[in-house]
């Protein structure tokens, strides 16, 4: 059979029950899902905010003339767009496709806004992608999105002055901290924590091996205080009070300052982070360096991600086979990807077609290191369990109240965390689910 | 005794002015000086003087990136604030005429409506509306930013002020007499005698809707039809992937100021005869 | 009353014939909305489904409880303690300080009237977003020529510190809107005929005389409408601590409700909450507007004078 599509506000689940709710949704509100018929022209509407990105699009166009790509580059402000395709979705005018980052996969299927592309046979199209990254849009039997890119981790550091004041790169967390002592001797500081971040907060989190987010049946678990995650916040919430690291936000005004005076010396970044340090401070050109996360245990291999995003179809979306095939070609075609590359988004999602050359654009300023292998390598051992709640928005924000507000009058770090444990609980009660504190049971 | 005051008092004065003068444009002379900077120099070099100027490269640049998006911008913020104060400024000129200079029951009850309008936050309205107008097609159009722009209650209280103090019966009457229509009165008559009213509505209004960030960032999704300003925010929100953007905002920040200072350059000699004139002439 | 004459009836015609335009675009951009946000702040939505994903999601009455739910976030209160204690000190200063320019630049000579007129009025013409982009490069330390001034005078500031961001922002708020009251004020000025003055001059009264007991008295309806406006624009503050946030690590995500609001709708995708918030906010904005117009004694149709 044909699958057929639901309503605005009808099921994205198994097939069966989005034929039924098809019938039922199809009133006024509902809208019809079709298959493109041979010759016929359509138009989809596609929202982004990836930079370049019209340079692939306009490729497909030309040699897509049935299927016309109408793109619509939207301001990625304070998750403003996301905003605004929740709102789309509740006025029913949401765009064919969109880009949306992991974190926000859930709080989109809460809104039933994104097409189950298993019915359309999205699940043939594994291979091409990193594994993780797939497994991110994976919500039951079913995958929701089609990975864009990603952000592996790794700490990117200012080798100049570490030879000079005899640090050695830092392997282990231990390591980290005990570099941090001697980088401070010398007036400097390893990095700042930055309240705000809750991005890279849970990344690190993410690395020790928390697990914030997961189902038992029908319930939603959360599990923000988890052993490995109080365990991370421990770590930092020591080097605050030691006045080992600053508290300044990281990748605002200040910071960049600091970046280019060698007053930071390290940052723990992603993939993505060449360019913004490229840009902001061109005349430390050749003074850095890229090095693996340091471990919790020496010798492990364990891995984190900060950023990255999928294309997803959403239910408005009329011919989502169409729409699938657009969000396939554009993040694993090598012309598609290359032309990606260029524009300077993330790390590639796809596995192939393209070469580690192509994400090296900027060998000089790290004194001509292969750096790019520092984050494939990192992508590779990334924990494919993690997965992300349908409020991952509203938890950052809570994070980052919580750490401004422990920074500012001294209290542990590990307070932070069971108290936005307590508060996202509750605003996963508010927005109607079942929620229960602890691991999931399919935890492993 | 001349009518000049004594010097000491207009030194003193001179002097107070200065000050306050400095007070208000200093950030505007840190915005020219840094948009002769690239990125690295914004974050690396004293704010207050120049370091390796090259404004016409750099404002070249800005105007150039992402295929001339910013030209577009412009023009988009030109286009709302322009006819959205064109149009807000005769709509409020026609109901403040008609709150002025016509009895009729429910007057005051209108009015307080209006005025009550003033009070209600942009957020309160902004999503309910996007959610209404996301219903009849106009979201993510030109109209979005448009109809909302040519309400201003602020506009018709200033209008019935005016009009009530500026617009004297007697001439109405005579026009009635001879037996002109209510539309050709308030087409020749009144919208003459309310000028000066209505140049002051049309540059709070212009500013208004050049200034509003919130209507647009709801409305607007294509950057095609952004606001200058929504615009630079992208930018600068941008920045942290493409540095270069940053140098692009402020560029393009000190690029939008220039507008302005044209519009109250032309618009300076109407400020003499103030929007309050009307009310102490009777 | 007596029944409506010809004249009248012809008249009340006429108004409605002027009014039409205005009133359908205020109904359509005003009214509706606000009715929709009252509509909005009374659901709350269900997710029966397991996970809440693949099943409806149901609207359906929630009562008060939006409300109590924001009146009993604490985040959210304190963002009105917050922006009241703003508002009682901005306020009052802005206002002065645009008093004392209207005033000074009606005594000055003309010749330099109409160069401090534009100088002071130009930040008005600058957009709130841009404008707090520009005053955080002003504050952040480590790059804020400022900051490195004081520095160098031996003046430890921080303008993004927990203690003095409220008045950072209220810095930016006096900078973008005190030359936007001044030319209220002074428009009220030009409005007082000059033989007041010459009578007042006559009778032998200095400058300040004439400024306390005849400029000031006439300036006063000019003043309760700016200050009503400062108090609206106080309530909605948004633009700036929103520009301002990512910068220092003082600023919250409910620093004020305005910004709470946002918030909720457009982080945390709770409209419902949000329409509460906001149904909140106007509310409280009403109140002081016309608690202020009551103090003052005068309802805001006595702003209208000659008649």
């Amino acid at each position: 059979m044909s699958p057929r599509g639901p309503g605005r506000r009808a099921v994205v689940g198994a097939a069966a029950a989005a034929a039924g709710a098809a019938l039922a949704g199809c009133g006024d509100d509902g809208h019809e899902v079709r298959e493109r018929r041979k010759g016929e022209k359509i138009t989809l509407n596609f929202w982004s905010w990836v930079p370049g990105i019209e340079n692939p699009v306009a490729l497909w166009n030309e040699h897509h003339p049935e299927v016309r790509i109408n793109l619509e580059k939207v301001s990625a402000v304070g998750g403003a767009q996301y905003a605004k395709m929740h709102a789309a979705v509740k006025a029913g005018d949401a765009p064919d496709l969109a880009q949306i980052e992991y974190s926000v996969v859930p709080s989109f299927l809460l809104d039933n806004a994104l097409v189950d592309l298993s019915a359309y046979g999205g699940d043939r199209y594994r291979s091409r992608f990193v594994g993780w990254q797939w497994q991110q849009s994976v919500y039951g039997r079913s995958v929701y999105a089609i990975p864009q890119d990603s952000g592996p981790m790794g700490l990117f550091l200012r080798q100049d002055l570490f030879d000079e004041w005899r640090i050695r790169t830092p392997r282990t967390w231990a390591e980290y901290a005990d570099a941090a002592r001697a980088v401070r001797k010398h007036g400097a500081w390893i990095e700042t924590f930055s309240a705000t971040n809750g991005n890279r907060f849970a990344a690190l989190a993410w690395q020790a091996g928390g697990r914030w987010f997961g189902t038992r049946g029908d319930t939603w678990t959360v599990a923000i205080d988890d052993a490995p995650s109080l365990r991370v916040a421990d770590f930092w919430s020591r080097l605050v009070d030691d006045e080992l690291i600053k508290t300044i936000p990281d990748r605002q005004n200040a910071w960049y300052k600091d970046i280019q005076t060698g007053d930071i010396v390290s940052w723990l970044g992603a993939s993505w982070g060449d360019a913004l340090l490229t840009g902001n401070a061109p005349d430390t050109a050749g003074k850095w360096r890229a090095a693996s996360l340091p471990q919790w245990k020496r010798g492990e291999n364990a891995q984190a991600n900060w950023g990255g995003s999928t294309t997803a179809v959403f239910t408005d979306c009329t011919y989502p086979r169409d729409a699938l095939a657009f969000a396939v070609w554009l993040n694993s075609a090598p012309e598609a990807v290359q032309l990606l590359i260029k524009g300077g988004y993330g790390f590639p999602s796809a596995v192939s077609g393209y070469s580690t050359a192509d994400l090296e654009g900027r060998r000089e300023f790290f004194g001509g290191q292969h750096y790019s292998r520092i984050f494939i390598e990192a992508g590779k051992a990334v924990d494919t369990s993690w997965k992300w709640g349908p409020t991952v928005d509203t938890l950052y924000q809570r994070l980052g109240d919580a750490f401004l507000e422990a920074i500012g009058d001294g209290t542990a770090f590990r307070s932070v965390l069971r108290k936005v444990q307590g508060e996202t609980i509750e605003d996963l009660k508010d927005k109607g689910l079942k929620v229960e504190a602890g691991q999931s049971s399919a935890s492993g | 005794m001349s009518q000049q005051p004594p010097l000491r008092h207009r030194i003193i004065t001179l002097s107070l002015l200065s000050v306050a003068a400095i007070y208000f444009l200093v950030p505007v002379y840190w915005l020219t000086v840094s948009a002769t900077k690239d990125t690295g120099d914004l974050f690396g070099t004293f704010g207050f003087w120049f370091a390796n100027p090259h404004p016409v490269d750099y404002l070249h640049d800005v105007l150039t990136y992402d295929d001339g998006i910013y030209v577009t911008w412009m023009l988009n913020s030109l286009l709302y604030a322009g006819v959205g104060a064109l149009a807000a400024t005769l709509l409020s000129a026609a109901a403040g005429y008609a709150l002025a200079k016509f009895v009729f029951r429910g007057r005051e009850a209108i009015f307080n409506v209006i005025l009550a309008g003033v009070l209600i936050p942009g957020t309160a309205l902004a999503l309910p509306l996007y959610l209404l107008f996301s219903e009849v097609g106009l979201a993510n159009t030109y109209w979005a930013v448009l109809v909302p722009s040519v309400v201003s209650p602020f506009g018709v209280y200033l209008c019935r002020i005016y009009a009530s103090a500026a617009v004297p019966d007697s001439l109405l009457e005579a026009a009635r007499i001879d037996g002109a229509g209510e539309t050709r009165i308030f087409g020749t008559v009144v919208l003459r005698l309310m000028s000066p009213a209505l140049v002051t509505v049309f540059l709070f209004q212009f500013v208004h809707i050049w200034n509003n960030f919130f209507l647009p960032l709801v409305m607007l999704n294509d950057s095609d039809l952004y606001p200058i300003q929504l615009g630079l925010v992208g930018w600068q929100g941008y920045a942290d992937r493409a540095p270069e953007l940053y140098q692009y905002t402020v560029g393009g920040a000190f690029m939008s100021v220039i507008p302005l200072m044209v519009l109250m350059g032309v618009l300076q000699r109407y400020w003499r005869t103030g929007l309050a004139e009307g009310s102490v002439k009777t | 009353m007596k029944r409506p004459t010809r004249t009248e009836a012809r008249n009340a015609r006429a108004a409605f014939g002027f009014l039409l335009p205005f009133l359908a675009v205020f109904l359509l951009c005003f009214i509706a909305p606000i009715g929709y946000a009252i509509y909005q702040s009374l659901l709350k939505v269900e997710r029966p489904a397991p996970l809440g994903i693949g099943g409806p999601t149901n609207e359906v009455w929630a009562g008060l409880s939006n409300y109590s739910h924001a009146l009993e976030d604490e985040r959210f209160i304190n963002g009105f303690g917050r922006v009241l204690l703003f508002g009682i000190v901005q306020v009052p200063v802005m206002l002065v300080f645009a008093t004392a320019l209207a005033l000074l630049l009606d005594a000055a000579s003309a010749r330099w009237v109409g160069f401090f007129r534009t100088a002071f009025f130009l930040p008005y013409g600058i957009p709130g977003v841009i404008a707090s982009i520009l005053w955080g490069f002003l504050y952040v330390p480590g790059i804020s020529p400022l900051v490195e001034i004081a520095d160098s005078a031996g003046w430890q500031v921080d303008f993004l510190g927990r203690d003095a961001v409220l008045w950072s922002i209220a810095n930016i708020v006096t900078w973008q809107f005190t030359g936007y009251n001044m030319l209220v004020l002074i428009a009220q000025l030009k409005a007082i005929p000059g033989d007041l003055y010459e009578a007042a001059r006559i009778d032998g009264a200095s400058a300040w005389q004439i400024v306390r007991h005849v400029k000031l008295p006439l300036i006063k309806p000019a003043l309760v409408l700016t200050t009503v406006f400062s108090i609206i624009g106080t309530l909605q503050l948004f633009a700036e601590p929103m520009v301002l946030r990512p910068l220092g690590t003082s600023i919250d995500s409910g620093y004020t409700p305005n910004l709470h609001a946002y918030n909720e709708a457009f982080t945390s995708n709770n409209q419902h909450i949000a329409a509460a918030e906001a149904v909140l906010l106007a509310l409280v904005a009403c109140v002081l507007s016309f608690g202020f117009l009551k103090l003052v004694g005068r309802g805001p149709r006595d702003g209208r004078d000659g008649k």
